[in-house]
């Protein structure tokens, strides 16, 4: 019994970043805009888990997250399946490349991430005749970078929560 | 040198080529299906847009299910807001309302004349049948994008382009129609530009959205006489929209010549849309 409630509580933990994953897509609410900022919370989930553990979020998760958000803000099919995806690809080299896991690691091989992404989302958008706000764009691309150890804490908790 | 190369080599197609653990297609698959989808995206064909309509409205009627407990806070802080402020507003109101009254008989002998001077130059006279009127389904605001979702579409005839008004005051028009739903792009969105015309001055300008509350007025005349105050209504150029829909009036901030809208975009419901001469057409 005391066995069962354990893997239950490890399969559920396991199945986290993919439950946000789809909520945070499907509420529309991929980036949290406050009144003087706001942090692409999208970005820094599948940053880090495909950093720490990619088994946890599978790549057509994110691909598929992505096109549900396109669909909920009404941008084309694939803008920000593209992006999370270059998020994600930047993570992947950054996971074969390093040995030790540190935040500071991790925080610094965010801003390529972050750079990549956002031009990639910036280009798509701009070849599809929709209008960017610049300045927007350069102050998410900042405070979702400044917001990533928050971030990182959670889920470095919910992280060893599937571990214990 | 050569070696550091192959080892970057090797990362790259490591990280990017290779399938993983628990994974069913590698990156390199997923980025290569987006790009093709965002490409895809421009061609107009039947089948691709009924299976792009079919998955919009299935995600729209999915996001609705997950962001109902959200909307539910979100709209019980707003009625407690509208109760605390509820004594002002009904003085406002009140004095609003004997102005109103007031105003009444002019505006009705004014819209008599207006209407025969309009059959005089063999204008299309519009009417409140030509309004249909829908729900707003969704109301995700995206900093890059701001607009609805309504639950009506091809269904009943909707089209890309029809205006779209609250009461009737206009605030966007439709640029996306699926079976059962229609996005709706509003006044205040950067990609919002519309052609407008300032009373009394009678000045022409294109209304251009920014992304916030406010949208600004672009392309006026050098010496315009435009003051606070002033209404701006919907011109009709472009034979896009009817002329004469009410939109807002001019506030002036910082010497830029702003728009206070006559709808709060953000406390919208119910929208009518304006099918234009497709009724009359049918």
């Amino acid at each position: 019994m005391g066995s069962e409630a354990k893997h239950l509580k490890h399969k559920f933990f396991a199945m986290l970043p993919v439950l946000l994953l789809f909520f945070i897509s499907l509420n529309g609410s991929s980036i949290i805009d406050l009144k003087f900022f706001s942090i692409n919370i999208h970005y820094i989930l599948v940053y880090f888990w495909v950093l720490r553990k990619p088994e946890n979020l599978r790549y057509s998760f994110i691909f598929l997250s992505g096109i549900i958000s396109d669909i909920v803000f009404g941008y084309p099919l694939g803008v920000n399946a593209l992006s999370l995806l270059v998020v994600a690809s930047v993570a992947a080299y950054v996971r074969v490349v390093t040995v030790r896991v540190t935040l500071i690691n991790d925080w610094i091989s965010f801003i390529p991430a972050i750079l990549f992404a956002n031009f990639i989302y910036f280009s798509s958008l701009y070849l599809s005749n929709y209008s960017v706000d610049y300045l927007y764009l350069f102050k998410n691309s900042i405070f979702t970078f400044v917001f990533y150890p928050v971030l990182w804490l959670i889920f470095t908790a919910m992280l060893n929560l599937t571990k214990s | 040198m050569d070696t550091r190369r192959d080892d970057v080599g090797i990362s790259i197609r490591s990280a990017l080529l290779d399938k993983g653990t628990k994974q069913k297609f590698s990156l390199v698959v997923l980025v290569i299906f987006s790009i093709i989808l965002i490409l895809t995206e421009k061609i107009e064909s039947k089948p691709l847009n009924s299976v792009r309509s079919f998955f919009k409205d299935a995600v729209y009627r999915t996001s609705i299910v997950i962001s109902s407990p959200l909307s539910m806070v979100s709209g019980f802080s707003i009625f407690i807001e509208n109760h605390l402020t509820l004594s002002r507003n009904y003085n406002e109101l009140k004095k609003e309302n004997d102005k109103l009254k007031n105003n009444i008989s002019k505006k009705n002998f004014l819209e008599l004349e207006n209407s025969q001077l309009r059959k005089l130059i063999d204008e299309q006279v519009d009417s409140d049948s030509n309004l249909l009127s829908a729900r707003v389904m969704l109301d995700k605001q995206s900093p890059y994008l701001n607009s609805y979702i309504i639950n009506i579409g091809s269904n009943k005839n909707i089209k890309n382009g029809m205006a779209v008004l609250s009461g009737k005051n206009f605030i966007g028009r439709i640029v996306d129609v699926n079976f059962f739903s229609s996005r709706v792009l509003l006044i205040s969105d950067l990609n919002s530009k519309i052609p407008v015309l300032i009373e009394p001055s009678a000045n022409h300008a294109v209304l251009s959205g920014r992304g916030v509350k406010y949208p600004t007025l672009e392309y006026l005349p050098e010496k315009h006489t435009i003051k606070d105050g002033d209404v701006v209504y919907t011109s009709g150029r472009g034979g896009i929209f009817s002329p004469g829909i009410p939109i807002g009036e001019i506030k002036i901030i910082d010497k830029i010549i702003s728009v206070s809208l006559f709808s709060d975009l953000y406390q919208i419901t119910f929208v009518n849309i304006h099918l234009g001469n497709l009724k009359k057409n049918n």
